[in-house]
């Protein structure tokens, strides 16, 4: 294990964005990982939603090698095993859209952060009882910043990511943050088709740096 | 009876589209709304417990509907195992509920019926389908929105999904639900108005059906 879970929860809080990506081609994924760590990212989520999901994560494992400062996650995890075999091959954390307790034993078994996606605050707390300290909120542009506003005030302390339809504006960022976000999660939003098509790294890592600095600015 | 598989009742969904969501403690209103949707060309009926009568209305709807071979009739509203065991019984040919309830689960398994539930998160969607449900009705529909079906399709290929509640007879409508990526619609009181039942202006009814048919066919084509 290269990092602890406090290390990773405080590195999430401190960028304050999590990039969320998946390719199904290792060299596009390594570009992309690259590109966001040269932007400033030192938290990345690769997505479990392909059929090779599986290798591309291990290769951009092997990858992060280069990388000592850089926490390598694994998202779109739905159950127990899928969970033991992504922290088998070294992923530093588990995130999921779903809210799945055989998974959290999984996780704590291994000292692994456990990030599940809730969307009511049952769900919300069942998975605080279950250990996790930061949850995902998702698809958090149906219930919108309105809902984290709402109920921070009845679960003080509440970490809560943000994912599903953040977009990389001061607009967008400002009323999450403002509401109670510990951080948000950006995929397509950031990861646009247009840029993948292109092969515009550097104009990722352009963006990726331009996102960190908003965040930053509001934080001020 | 008539019996069909739960994999022609899913078929006729999606094939159709859309379910009409009915209630009345009146048999005789009933049977019209039911007469009137399968004129339209609605194929796929959901009745619901919602009265203290649902169960006569339900079993003489069941009855009624013998003279159309091809029109399957389901019992929506179910809240807990008993009532569903009692509409297995009584023959309904699938089960829907408002909520996700595992018991359910149980009881339309072991009777070889399709059970619908009605789920609200995407937590409680893979759970549905981990406990064996094919179609996932989503309620109420209007308030999570099409949106919340677009965003959780990528996440969970394949899911099946009927929105309920809100769902309104319009192309602007339906045309964000279908592109969202459900495979059929629930359609209560914006289809089957107030206004129709108490004028009982059942040519309306049907016209009303045939025209909502005729745009889901025409956002599919």
């Amino acid at each position: 294990m290269r990092f602890s879970k406090q290390q990773i929860i405080e590195g999430m809080k401190g960028a304050g964005i999590v990039p969320l990506f998946t390719h199904d081609n290792p060299d596009d994924a390594q570009q992309v990982l690259e590109a966001a760590y040269k932007g400033g990212i030192r938290v990345f989520e690769f997505t479990n939603r392909r059929n090779n999901s599986f290798e591309v994560f291990v290769h951009l494992l092997s990858v992060a090698k280069k990388y000592p400062d850089l926490m390598l996650g694994i998202g779109t995890i739905m159950d127990g095993p899928t969970t033991k075999k992504f922290i088998d091959a070294g992923a530093d954390f588990i995130i999921s859209p779903i809210m799945k307790i055989e998974m959290a034993k999984v996780c704590h078994e291994h000292k692994t952060p456990w990030i599940p996606g809730c969307a009511t605050l049952t769900e919300i707390v069942t998975a605080k009882d279950n250990g996790a300290d930061i949850i995902k909120l998702f698809p958090a542009s149906v219930l919108g910043p309105i809902f984290v506003s709402s109920i921070m005030p009845v679960v003080p302390g509440l970490q809560l990511m943000i994912t599903g339809g953040v977009e990389p504006t001061e607009k967008s960022l400002s009323s999450w943050f403002k509401a109670g976000a510990a951080c948000v999660g950006m995929g397509s939003q950031l990861f646009t088709k247009e840029i993948l098509t292109q092969r515009d790294w550097p104009l990722l890592q352009q963006k990726v740096a331009e996102c960190l600095n908003i965040v930053k600015g509001l934080r001020k | 009876m008539t019996t069909f598989s739960m994999d022609s009742i899913q078929q006729a969904m999606r094939t159709s589209g859309m379910i009409p969501v009915f209630y009345h403690a009146d048999v005789e209103i009933a049977k019209a709304v039911l007469d009137a949707s399968y004129k339209g060309g609605v194929r796929v009926f959901e009745f619901t417990n919602r009265g203290e009568n649902a169960f006569d209305v339900f079993t003489q709807l069941l009855k009624h509907a013998q003279q159309y071979p091809d029109l399957m009739m389901g019992i929506g509203t179910i809240m807990n195992a008993a009532d569903s065991q009692k509409y297995c019984d009584a023959g309904a040919h699938f089960i829907v509920s408002p909520i996700l309830k595992a018991e359910m689960a149980t009881v339309c398994h072991r009777n070889n019926k399709l059970w619908i539930p009605g789920c609200a998160t995407l937590t409680e969607i893979v759970t549905a389908k981990d406990l064996g449900a094919k179609i996932i009705k989503i309620f109420p529909g209007s308030v999570l929105g099409p949106g919340f079906v677009s965003s959780i399709m990528p996440v969970v290929p394949g899911l099946q999904l009927m929105p309920t509640g809100g769902v309104e007879p319009t192309e602007a409508n339906l045309f964000a639900w279908f592109k969202a990526g459900v495979v059929c619609v629930g359609m209560g009181s914006q289809l089957i108005s107030k206004e129709i039942i108490e004028t009982k202006n059942w040519t309306k009814l049907q016209q009303g059906v045939t025209d909502a048919l005729a745009i889901i066919k025409k956002i599919r084509s």
